[in-house]
């Protein structure tokens, strides 16, 4: 069931994938601002500026230019950046293994964080923890996540010198190095998730707290750790589990602001960075490919579903 | 034996070197570099990168004059159309092999093939009508001569300028067998190390780097590797790069902007330079606007404004106010182009009512990229309203407000133009026929005239008195005001010595070292 299930949503997202081409490639059609002009600058003729924009093949029609783009892009080749040669494809898998370390690791930490404490506060709802929870939840979802990260970086970095404030390195060549450098981004994100999950978490843990089988395995004498342990947590992770699914497509699309206030080569970054230069190819590829993240985390989560709501895989 | 034994003392001694001597010079860019290819994809962080890479044959000094780089001396024929460079002897390129006039023409020709997209061909070709290159030779292993079909006062100028890459002499062994670009291999005191795009670019001391003698002068010079390793961060974000300055990752904050001011020159760890660079702040004025096309206004809107005020206002004291479209640093910016008319509400409410002015709106398209542009326009808006000039801010994007600028579109515009070196070019960045360049601001065929004459005269006195000319014309029709010239700042940790801003805005890490 599952497979078919999978193959048919991933029929089912080709229109949605083509969706997002076209409305990418129009939408920055309808931008003002010419990547050919921010090149050269203002000192650019208009001789100049023809030419550059005939290397860049700008001068074509936009019919032209998606089709061709299009016709590449079903071969996996998303062309080339305008600003800078490379190839796009190459670039943004390069890019996304810097985003995907970081959201990875901070989303799992502020699902590990979350759903027992979301689970807990609804436990002991409207009590002194319950309040503190909900508290710090708001409080920490309301928190911009550019001014959480300049105060982690201000704080640990700068008045502690515990890391080092801007850079990357990669696992692979020193992983101890590499902690130190992903270590604030990863708790700046935890942090900022962490009061999403939570107050999901507890919100669905009510509702679960509230139905019969639970009162009747209350009354059965089960302890209540039991109670929350076996029936109330995985019940309650059902919800959050979606929540969590659409945190991690949004986030692996990219941590721009993240990735911009602690200097990380990630997605978002490249994305942004596209979009400031007018650098076409290397924006589309990147929504194209944020967007096939997107469609494969939910069907993700869709088939996880079933584990832990069992009434969804009979239905 | 005796090798061996000095390599592992060598290697013993790095060992045991302090962490801070190992660590590279660090410096913040406030974006990637485009790519290593001089004057092709650039931008002026790249320019920056690239030209402790590569040297040509002239490079710009202190004052942006060309002088000899690469070059012993240069002479120019009676006719004013042929330049013999010879070259100085002792050069190498970074792989080790001589300079010869064979690797000048080999390089002078590569920038000339059009499939190079060198930035400076329009002005060599023929097509800006700067220059005409029309023969390159070699005659002998030492002297290159390049003949121009006329003479051209801004030949000099136009190869030295940062943006063409100094038109830097290059290895062939910098292409690939197919002509494809490697890496660049030039003469500079540094060679390229390593380049992690979107992280850093790292460039290694050039050991066999042949110095001019004497001091640091601009591009040229004494040129002294004294850091074994220099290497450019990127770092988009301001305040990132200003904690990465206080917490020690980085020694030098290049482009600092002005809002990060307070807070570093209030912290002891780290001292701030400026001096004002040649790019121009300027409030440009749609001489083609129904409104603004009558010159009573446009000259109402400069008599309502206290530039002097709004000036301090924005960069205190670290740059002063400038009416005339060329830099302060400009030798040829005379005493006469200091001149601006006083603010004169008065006046200004006179030439309003004159010119029938009720009160219409002016649009002025402004951004936030540039924080000090951001806040001459909103000083501007609320100095004009005094006269009862109304103007309405619209905040665009850079890409956005580059995009109206290049088609003329907009009423009146805060802008701010890149560097550019050469008097004759100040004006020409300003002036022309905006039927077929919509971008220019003046378009008075007298003033085009005379720009036209002063690229080719090359007479000094000559030119300072076309200069002053375009000055009156300039300040008489009042197509934009000019306000200053964007001081430079750069932020260095204690213990960094020879950072020094200049006129052009450019990073020069040669000559620079960190103590402790």
């Amino acid at each position: 069931m599952s497979a078919t299930y999978a193959l048919k949503r991933l029929a089912w997202a080709l229109p949605t994938l083509l969706l997002v081409a076209v409305a990418v490639f129009a939408l920055l059609r309808m931008v003002p601002g010419d990547p050919a002009q921010l090149m050269l600058g203002d000192a650019a003729d208009a001789v100049q500026l023809d030419a550059l924009r005939e290397t860049m093949g700008l001068n074509q029609s936009l019919p032209v230019q998606f089709a061709r783009w299009l016709q590449a892009a079903l071969r996996g080749d998303l062309g080339r950046s305008l600003a800078n040669d490379q190839a796009v494809l190459p670039l943004i898998l390069e890019r996304f293994r810097v985003t995907a370390s970081i959201v990875l690791a901070a989303v799992a930490l502020a699902g590990l964080i979350a759903v027992p404490l979301g689970t807990i506060a609804a436990w002991k709802q409207n009590s002194a923890l319950d309040l503190a929870v909900v508290g710090g939840a708001t409080l920490l979802l309301s928190i911009p996540s550019f001014w959480l990260g300049l105060l982690m970086l201000l704080f640990f970095g700068l008045k502690l010198g515990w890391v080092p404030v801007v850079g990357y390195v990669g696992f692979g060549e020193d992983p101890w190095q590499a902690l130190l450098y992903v270590a604030l981004p990863i708790v700046t994100l935890t942090l900022i998730e962490t009061g999403v999950l939570t107050r999901m978490a507890r919100s669905a843990a009510i509702d679960v707290l509230r139905l019969e089988y639970v009162a009747h395995a209350r009354s059965k004498g089960l302890r209540e750790s039991t109670v929350l342990r076996r029936h109330v947590l995985p019940n309650a992770f059902a919800p959050t589990l979606t929540l969590l699914g659409i945190v991690l497509g949004n986030l692996l699309g990219g941590i721009a602001v993240i990735e911009t206030v602690f200097t990380l080569p990630g997605l978002g970054r490249l994305l942004v960075d596209g979009i400031t230069a007018r650098d076409y190819p290397v924006v589309q590829g990147c929504m194209l490919f944020v967007a096939t993240i997107y469609v494969l985390v939910n069907l993700l989560v869709d088939l996880l579903y079933p584990l832990f709501d069992p009434r969804v895989a009979a239905e | 034996m005796r090798n061996a034994l000095l390599a592992g003392l060598a290697a013993a001694s790095l060992v045991v070197l302090p962490a801070a001597a190992q660590t590279p010079l660090r410096a913040s860019l406030n974006s990637d570099i485009r790519s290593t290819q001089p004057g092709g994809n650039r931008d002026f962080n790249t320019d920056s990168v690239i030209l402790h890479v590569v040297e040509g044959l002239v490079a710009l000094n202190e004052h942006a004059a060309p002088v000899p780089m690469l070059a012993e001396k240069m002479e120019l024929s009676g006719d004013g159309r042929t330049y013999t460079f010879t070259l100085r002897q002792g050069v190498t390129f970074h792989n080790g092999a001589p300079l010869t006039s064979a690797e000048v023409l080999w390089s002078l020709r590569r920038y000339m093939d059009p499939a190079t997209n060198w930035r400076c061909l329009p002005d060599l070709n023929g097509r800006s009508g700067l220059a005409k290159i029309t023969e390159m030779a070699a005659p002998d292993a030492r002297t290159v001569t390049i003949t121009l079909e006329k003479p051209a006062a801004l030949f000099l100028s136009t190869i030295a300028r940062p943006d063409c890459g100094s038109t830097g002499v290059l290895h062939p062994s910098s292409v690939g067998a197919d002509g494809a670009w490697v890496k660049p291999v030039g003469t500079g005191p540094y060679s390229l190390g390593e380049w992690r795009r979107g992280q850093y670019v790292e460039l290694e001391r050039f050991e066999g780097y042949a110095a001019l003698p004497g001091e640091r002068d601009g591009f040229a010079g004494g040129k002294r590797a004294l850091m074994p390793r220099i290497r450019f961060v990127t770092i988009p974000d301001s305040s990132a790069a200003k904690a990465a300055l206080l917490a020690g990752n980085v020694d030098v904050m290049t482009d600092v902007p002005g809002p990060e001011l307070p807070d570093l020159r209030a912290n002891r760890a780290v001292q701030v330079l400026a001096a004002p660079s040649m790019g121009v702040t300027a409030l440009l004025l749609q001489t083609r606007d129904p409104l603004l096309k009558d010159e009573r206004i446009r000259r109402a809107i400069a008599l309502a404004l206290d530039v002097p005020e709004l000036v301090t206002s924005i960069v205190g004291d670290d740059a002063p106010e400038n009416p005339s479209p060329l830099p302060s640093a400009s030798p040829f910016r005379s005493e006469a182009q200091t001149r601006r008319p006083a603010r004169d509400l008065a006046a200004a409410k006179r030439l309003l009512a004159e010119a029938g002015y009720r009160g219409q709106p002016i649009r002025m398209i402004t951004n936030r990229r540039y924080p000090n542009v951001y806040d001459a326009s909103v000083a501007a808006q609320a100095m004009a309203a005094d006269a009862g000039i109304k103007i309405e801010l619209e905040v665009l994007d850079w890409a956005t407000e580059l995009d109206r600028y290049t088609r003329g579109d907009y009423q009146a515009m805060a802008f701010i133009y890149s560097p550019r070196l050469d008097p004759s070019l100040s004006y020409e960045m300003i002036s022309g026929p905006k039927d077929t360049q919509p971008r220019k601001v003046w378009d008075d065929p007298q003033a085009l005239e005379l720009i036209q004459r002063s690229m080719t005269v090359t007479d000094e006195a000559e030119r300072q008195r076309i200069f002053d000319r375009l000055y009156g014309m300039f300040m008489q029709q009042v197509p934009m005001v000019v306000l200053y010239n964007q001081p430079d700042y750069i932020a260095v940790r204690q213990g960094v010595t020879g950072v020094r801003p200049w006129a052009s805005g450019q990073t020069r890490l040669w000559g620079v070292a960190r103590g402790g």
